[in-house]
């Protein structure tokens, strides 16, 4: 005897595509690429940039920022395509690794007794946070669109992971105009749009994909 | 005979091109397979709507699957995802006992043994795993619960919360 669910579920089929890591990869190089011409068009980019020879800081904190991106979306892209045994854990390490600016900021304020007041109270600093988190904003949008064709089956994972990958990503397009060389900036700025955008995901990402 | 992995991914495999003879001998296979998934983790009277429940879910996320990965460890992240949603809807039913032994007869030990809800169980604190067991899977009251596993009533409610939580963070572990 058929079952009456299986019989509905069989009428309803139709083809579909499976869900595909390379088109959020895709999207999320689309998306950060939109990002750095904006922050190019608006507010320019570093001359060293420009020049094809950047400072060491700088290329130091965009590998930074580029490997917690990348790892981030590839944990994305895993909970995107869920099964027992497949969680990816890279981001962790990522994670880690860029939390080393604001230690190493903690520790050279700790060791010279003065916290870098010039940095915390930069005028730039909320410009900072401000053209990163509109960036995340566009890589997070583009990767939560795609997210909702997978089945994440840990949501409020999966939300703090896509904020981590668009607040690396949309710092990423910042950094490439930011003129500041100094770990204290990166330390505290670029970390709170890191961790900005990551509360972000974790608060509205998890609504938007919930199956 | 029972399917295996191998043949469970190509039948998913062609249900995701749309052959329906595929789909419903997958369907079909799907259905036996998380009977036998959620006995003894969920009240009897309960097993029909989770099994309907995750073949909904498996419907809706086919797109998910990867042909390319095996197919169970994919069934299991939708049927534990499925289960924990349950637990956390499930309070008491009217059902309080489960049958004494229901034991799985499978081919696939090995594979169910990793991917069991058992498993999942197994991971979590023993104050916490006996909460949810006696509570959500058992049936029992709070303050049964709390007469039979020593644990005061605040704690039961407090280790069930902090479990069922602890389960969702869970579901793709091994």
């Amino acid at each position: 005897m058929n079952d009456p669910l299986i019989d509905l579920l069989v009428a309803d089929l139709h083809p579909v595509r499976p869900v595909s890591p390379r088109a959020a990869a895709a999207l999320v190089l689309g998306a950060t690429l939109a990002s750095v011409l904006a922050v190019a068009l608006l507010f320019g980019l570093r001359a060293d940039v420009m020049t094809g020879a950047p400072d060491p800081i700088v290329v130091l904190r965009s590998g930074t920022l580029l490997l917690l991106g990348c790892a981030s979306l590839i944990a994305v892209m895993g909970a995107a395509r869920p099964g027992v045994g497949h969680v990816a854990t890279g981001w962790k390490w990522a994670l880690a690794a860029a939390a080393l600016f604001p230690l190493t900021s903690l520790l050279l304020s700790v060791r010279g007794q003065q916290w870098p007041m010039a940095e915390l109270t930069s005028e730039s600093g909320p410009w900072c946070l401000g053209i990163s988190a509109s960036g995340g904003i566009l890589v997070g949008t583009a990767l939560t669109l795609w997210l909702k064709r997978g089945a994440p089956t840990s949501p409020a994972r999966a939300g703090w992971l896509v904020g981590l990958a668009a607040g690396a990503f949309g710092t990423f397009s910042y950094n490439l105009h930011c003129p500041s060389e100094t770990v204290h900036y990166i330390g505290i700025w670029y970390s709170a749009a890191v961790v900005l955008c990551a509360a972000a995901g974790r608060v509205i990402v998890p609504r938007l994909i919930r199956w | 005979m029972k399917p295996d992995d191998a043949t469970l991914a190509r039948l998913m495999a062609l249900a995701q091109g749309g052959d329906g003879v595929a789909y419903r001998a997958l369907l079909d296979a799907c259905r036996l397979w998380l009977r036998r998934y959620f006995e003894r983790r969920v009240l009897p009277a309960g097993i029909d709507d989770l099994v309907q429940e995750t073949l909904v879910s498996l419907h809706k996320k086919r797109a998910s699957f990867d042909p390319a990965r095996p197919f169970l460890p994919w069934l299991a992240a939708i049927a534990r995802y499925r289960w924990v949603d349950h637990l956390r809807l499930v309070y008491r039913a009217a059902e309080t006992a489960l049958p004494p032994d229901c034991a799985v007869e499978s081919d696939e030990e090995a594979v169910m043994a990793r991917i069991s809800l058992g498993r999942m169980l197994a991971l979590l604190p023993e104050g916490q795993s006996s909460a949810i067991r006696l509570v959500k899977i058992e049936g029992l009251s709070i303050s049964e619960a709390s007469a039979r596993c020593g644990q005061s009533e605040p704690l039961v409610k407090v280790n069930i919360h902090r479990g069922l939580k602890r389960l969702a963070a869970l579901i793709e572990s091994e």
